[in-house]
């Protein structure tokens, strides 16, 4: 506050504005040096999302250079939700659902990729947060070896995608891989898994969890480690069983923490792309983003792959809209 | 609160300072970022032309290289050839981006005879017709095999878009030591020119698997082929096999390039369903669900995930004894370290029956999928007048001589095939007259715009299909809908 009293470089017509910050309160200025960064995210994470959206509206081009034919209005996306685009693997839901008692649409491309991805995320993440927070309660506690268990737990998320789905790739591939023969001996798995949807899916999932158990793990250590320790104290002196104390003061203190934590893996898994590509293969398997990959470039329909895309980020901003409604209930319940 | 404000005093920088030296910071760093930009692609002149094939090619790549300057290649122009995905979906979708996209690299695309005229039509190559010397232009359009010229040109003006590189057409490869122990006499019944019938040949590769062990002997399949859900199940293997008994895609053959919408769809009738039935015996043996019971179990259920390469390895590695594949496969069965050079054979593909008994014109008798693959120019290379003077170079008979005894590629001219020194192109040389048969008898792909929608399709129902999840009445009476629809809204 000692140097805003010179006024002499006022001849880059600045003064008035910066005269005018002086005088504003602390959270305006924040505000003020946040706006830039807040327009490139504007810039970045909306007008992808724009641009995908206009082209959805146009006419797919399959006969010129140019893959975007006339304004077609919602027509994209009523072919998608009629199943009357030309997608593959129509069997895939029916073969899945006969596994899952899970309820049947009608059009195919709901049957499908809407189907195969919701039940991955849901499933997935359900997993992921039942074993990850047990496995964080076992770091949070003070024992011998407890560096080498942290760093089995946190190896699977080490691996790169690709290397982990060529290792569940080669499991059961039919010439060299042991999985299958395995599975089979358990009255688990068919003769080609891989092949087979409902199989694919099982494996796929089972790789999904195995790798990102370990990310939810830390970070709902992240949120244990942030309880005052003095609570936990205080309880048992006034005879809380280990029960109440894990339901009235570890619950409650890292539900925020585990909020943002199945956010953040609820979001990943709708986007499930890359270790489904490397082991099964998106036709024996289907996600969203599988479809805007298979339009895109086997049938070349880059207005109909717009619309999957955006329906994409429809349906997992529908889900980021349910989070942020606990995650404000939650810190109302707790503060 | 308290604390914050005593810190921001602590610190002594103006909010309108903090402005200043951060906003002119900012822009420093930002000007920077954008100016050094064009540094790196300035040259491109001096780059080697690049060719986007696959790993087999980069295998032989010097020799291929050595044979173009031979034929003429300005020796200051260089040329890379880059291991492009060996799969063909997975290929035409890095291309398809690529020209997408505008980039200039790679120069030359090696695409599938199957998916070059959807480019063509998108007008996203080089129009050869413009570019080539006449006399190359004659030679090609006048010498080179005719379906491979057609599949390289726009269906509606008949201009020159690709240089046909070789055509491709399957040969069933075998083991003649195993089948001469059990009891079979391949030179003496004509097995290199004479096509057997499919049931025959089940009968004869059950017999010699038998006489192995069977399926828990030395060798875990009697017969390999390409059954995973992918292009080369729709455009090749079910293809020639469905033609071989007799059915088909879209009724006659004269319907196999259109008319879009115009044309029968064939697939749900008797010839594909016992195809598929006599599929499903090889795979699961005659009792199976959706087997046909004359058929005997030769494979197994690996089969459905098997493309090219996964389906050649057990043969080549001597677990296999009959293995349907292009004859990219010769030179590699012949360097195979589990059997030796002369015990090893190839036929002609079985029939499922005889010829001109099929319903539909160009049916029946032994068929080979026509596969084969083209040359073409990327319009957004920087050097499109190099890059077409390495094509004149391919257009020269010993480089496809060098091509053919080398890798095993068919060269495109017919009359190069039929008067090649067979031992100018080694161990191949003992194989031509079965190579002739195939050539003969070649269904091709009914590529058209609507191919790269229709071939899924095709695809994911027959993998249904060959894994009983539908009968095959089902998957083909769901296949017909599906085509249809495409034709419709193509049309």
């Amino acid at each position: 506050m000692s140097t805003d009293t010179r006024s002499d470089d006022g001849g880059f017509g600045l003064t008035s504005p910066l005269n005018w910050l002086e005088t504003q309160s602390e959270e305006v200025y924040a505000y003020v040096l946040l706006a830039p960064a807040f327009l490139l995210l504007a810039v970045v994470a909306f007008y992808p999302l724009i641009e995908t959206f206009r082209f959805s509206l146009l006419a797919n081009e399959l006969a010129a250079a140019d893959p975007f034919g006339e304004f077609v209005g919602l027509d994209n996306y009523v072919a998608l939700l009629t199943g009357n685009t030309p997608f593959t693997q129509q069997f895939v839901a029916v073969s899945l659902a006969e596994g899952f008692p899970f309820i049947q649409f009608d059009a195919p491309f709901l049957q499908q990729a809407i189907f195969v991805t919701l039940a991955f995320a849901i499933i997935s993440v359900l997993f992921e947060t039942t074993i990850g927070f047990g496995q964080a309660l076992v770091l949070d506690k003070d024992f011998y070896g407890r560096r080498w268990v942290r760093v089995s737990i946190i190896i699977p998320w080490a691996i790169p995608i690709v290397i982990q789905g060529m290792i569940f790739f080669l499991m059961f591939n039919p010439t060299i891989g042991f999985g299958t023969d395995f599975m089979q001996w358990l009255g688990v798995f068919g003769s080609n898994p891989l092949s087979s949807s409902t199989d694919a899916f099982i494996i796929v999932l089972v790789a999904d969890i195995w790798k990102t158990t370990a990310f939810m793990a830390l970070l709902i250590l992240a949120g244990l480690q942030s309880i005052d320790r003095g609570l936990y104290d205080v309880a048992k002196v006034s005879g809380a069983s280990p029960w109440q104390r894990f339901k009235y003061i570890t619950l409650p203190l890292v539900a925020p923490a585990l909020l943002v934590a199945m956010l953040f893996r609820t979001m990943d898994a709708m986007r499930i792309y890359g270790l489904i590509d490397a082991t099964a293969g998106c036709e024996t398997v289907p996600s969203l983003t599988c479809l805007v990959i298979i339009s895109l470039e086997s049938s070349r329909r880059w207005a109909t792959a717009s619309a999957v895309a955006f329906l994409t980020a429809v349906v997992i901003s529908g889900f980021v809209v349910a989070y942020l409604l606990a995650l404000r209930n939650s810190n109302g319940g707790v503060a | 609160m308290v604390d914050s404000n005593h810190g921001e005093k602590r610190v002594g920088v103006s909010r309108r300072r903090f402005l200043e030296t951060t906003g002119a910071a900012g822009v420093a760093v930002g000007l920077a970022g954008c100016s050094d930009d064009d540094g790196d692609d300035g040259d491109d002149g001096d780059d080697a032309i690049q060719i986007t094939m696959d790993g087999e090619w980069t295998g032989f790549e010097d020799s291929v290289i050595d044979a173009l300057y031979e034929a003429g290649l300005d020796e200051s122009i260089e040329v890379e050839i880059l291991p492009g995905d060996f799969e063909t979906g997975a290929r035409r979708s890095d291309f398809t981006s690529a020209l997408d996209a505008g980039r200039s690299s790679p120069d030359i695309f090696m695409m599938d005879s199957g998916w070059t005229i959807p480019f063509i039509a998108r007008e996203q190559l080089v129009n050869l017709s413009d570019e080539l010397s006449s006399e190359t232009l004659d030679y090609i359009q006048n010498e080179y095999l005719e379906s491979a010229v057609s599949t390289a040109s726009d269906p509606e003006t008949g201009d020159l878009y690709g240089v046909p590189l070789f055509p491709d057409y399957p040969v069933m490869h075998y083991r003649k030591d195993l089948v001469e122990d059990a009891g079979y006499d391949p030179e003496g019944e004509n097995w290199a020119t004479e096509p057997m019938s499919w049931q025959e040949f089940a009968e004869m590769a059950a017999d010699v698997w038998d006489d192995n062990g069977g399926p828990d002997g030395d060798f875990d399949y009697a017969f390999t082929t390409q059954a995973d859900n992918y292009e080369g199940l729709a455009c090749c293997t079910f293809n020639e096999t469905m033609t071989s008994f007799g059915g088909a895609y879209f009724g006659d053959h004269g319907n196999l390039f259109g008319p879009i919408g115009d044309r029968p769809i064939t697939v749900d009738e008797a010839p594909v369903h016992d195809t598929i039935r006599m599929m499903r015996s090889f795979m699961e043996g005659p009792d199976a669900e959706y087997a046909d019971p004359d058929f005997p179990q030769i494979s197994t259920t690996d089969l459905i995930e098997f493309t090219e390469e996964p389906s050649r390895e057990p043969f080549t590695s001597g677990n296999a004894i009959f293995h349907r594949n292009w004859p990219y496969a010769i030179p590699i069965n012949f360097d195979s370290d589990a059997f030796d050079a002369e015990d090893y054979g190839v036929m002609p593909l079985p029939y499922g029956v005889e010829e001109g008994a099929g319903e539909y014109d160009g049916t029946g008798g032994t068929s080979a999928a026509l596969g084969g693959w083209h040359l073409t120019v990327n319009p957004n290379s920087q050097r499109i007048g190099d890059a077409v003077q390495v094509l004149e170079a391919f257009a020269s008979e010993n480089v496809m001589i060098n091509n053919f005894a080398e890798g095993g590629y068919i060269p495109p001219n017919p009359s190069v095939t039929e008067s090649v020194d067979p031992d100018a192109v080694g161990e191949l040389g003992a194989f031509l007259d079965t190579l002739a048969v195939a050539g003969e008898s070649t269904v091709p792909r009914p590529v058209t715009i609507a191919w790269p929608d229709q071939a899924p399709q095709i695809a994911s129902e027959l993998s249904a299909a060959y894994q009983a999840e539908k009968s095959p009445e089902e998957a083909m009476a769901d296949l017909e809908e599906e085509l249809e629809s495409i034709e419709s809204e193509l049309a």
